[in-house]
């Protein structure tokens, strides 16, 4: 058997985030964007099939994140890396870059602590102010 | 490497005559290696037979729980091994948030549930819990994985040579996925799966009643082939029947999963259900 099978922590998040219309997405224990649901490709503009997995630089890249008069914020003191260095839920607010334009999104970040260890991160993120789950 | 199937009963024990062809004993797989190891795969009440049947030998025998739940450790009290002086006995099992095998397996081995406490056992019984891993039985190399049911369980790949068994009698790998579309690394238990020589699976549901029983931590038939289809077994044997389904019933649901399944590209006769007392050679 390979290490190639996905954790089953990842797979029942990957799944959940599936299911729902809450915008969210998956990273791993190195913080790697494994997946998003479609609620979440909605807001930023791209599905996922479309960008597939990205590491942590990459989608830095792609999608921030930045402050609220657009400068970068170094990804160490996103909420996901405190959850990924720590293991611990966090939340914060920031923006990301869109297809369309930079979005302001509230973000909580839960990790994903199986019985077998940790494995990354489940991300829900939405508009402030629209309700969880009606932004998408 | 043998196999026999002692229990291949979902949920409870059945008794009725009309169920019993397929037989109403709960999950238990005998697995017995080229060296005359012998693993034992859950302990449902299948394993009382399994131990009566079994001559004191005075040597090891290992005991695989794929999880906790009684149909599957309901038949670890009548388990005559369990009380031979001379027998020692390794039972392993999934990994708990707070308490360790042995403790959690107590809360049924023990007042007021069982006269029999675990303590009293006159045998040498020793609880491994195991989250998921690789270690030898035997001439055998054994995986764990956990896998998609309610609470945690484990599924099993049994590797000696060239051949292997697989395990998942309890799953429900399409709770919240499409297994036609899911990338494979993406769905529960598919490593374990993967061109097993034998894959023994949960198809415990028709597609209408699992409609309403979804999330309940088992398989649909249809889910179940569309599984194996992803994983390509050389032979799969579909078990943990509904205590609803007689022997009629399963025989009719068992014709229909042979024409899916040679529909999907596979040779009707390398699909099965599991009835009581069947033996595969592999």
């Amino acid at each position: 058997v390979s290490s190639s099978q996905q954790p089953l922590a990842q797979i029942l998040a990957r799944n959940l985030l599936a299911s729902i219309a809450l915008p969210g997405l998956l990273v791993d224990e190195e913080g790697a964007l494994v997946f998003f649901n479609g609620a979440a490709g909605e807001l930023i503009g791209r599905r996922f099939e479309e960008v597939g997995q990205l590491s942590r630089e990459e989608w830095a890249v792609r999608f921030g994140p930045f402050g609220q008069n657009g400068e970068p914020i170094a990804l160490d003191s996103l909420p996901l890396a405190l959850t990924i260095r720590e293991g611990r839920p966090a939340q914060g607010r920031f923006s990301i870059r869109t297809t369309a334009e930079d979005v302001e999104i509230d973000v909580s970040a839960l990790p994903l602590v199986g019985e077998d260890g940790f494995h990354g991160a489940l991300v829900a993120f939405w508009r402030p102010g629209e309700d969880a789950g009606q932004s998408g | 490497v043998r196999v026999r199937l002692w229990g291949v009963r979902g949920s409870v024990p059945v008794a009725e005559e009309r169920m019993l062809r397929y037989g109403g004993n709960t999950s238990c797989v005998e697995v017995t290696l080229s060296d005359g190891t012998e693993i034992i795969l859950d302990a449902g009440t299948g394993i009382r037979g399994l131990g009566a049947a079994r001559a004191s030998r005075g040597d090891g025998v290992h005991v695989l729980l794929t999880h906790l739940h009684l149909d599957h450790i309901q038949g670890l009290l009548f388990f005559s091994p369990f009380f031979d002086a001379q027998a020692h006995v390794e039972v392993w099992g999934p990994p708990g948030a707070t308490l360790d095998l042995r403790e959690r397996l107590a809360r049924y081995l023990s007042a007021p549930l069982s006269p029999i406490e675990i303590r009293e056992l006159p045998s040498r019984v020793t609880f491994r819990s195991i989250p998921s891993g690789d270690w030898r039985i035997g001439n055998a190399h054994v995986t764990a994985r956990l896998v998609l049911h309610r609470g945690t369980t484990l599924g099993y790949r049994i590797t000696e040579g060239d051949v292997s068994l697989c395990y998942l009698p309890d799953h429900e790998p399409a709770l919240g996925a499409s297994l036609e579309t899911q990338p494979s690394q993406w769905i529960s238990g598919h490593e374990l799966a993967r061109g097993a020589s034998l894959l023994i699976h949960d198809g415990q549901y028709t597609a209408n009643e699992y409609a309403g029983r979804r999330g309940w931590g088992h398989s649909s038939i249809e889910d179940a082939l569309a599984f194996a289809h992803r994983a390509n077994p050389n032979h799969l044997i579909l078990s943990h029947h509904d205590p609803l389904h007689d022997d009629e019933h399963l025989d009719a649901l068992g014709d229909a999963a042979r024409s899916r399944w040679e529909s999907l590209g596979h040779p009707r006769a390398n699909l099965e259900l599991a009835a009581e007392g069947r033996i595969v050679q592999l």
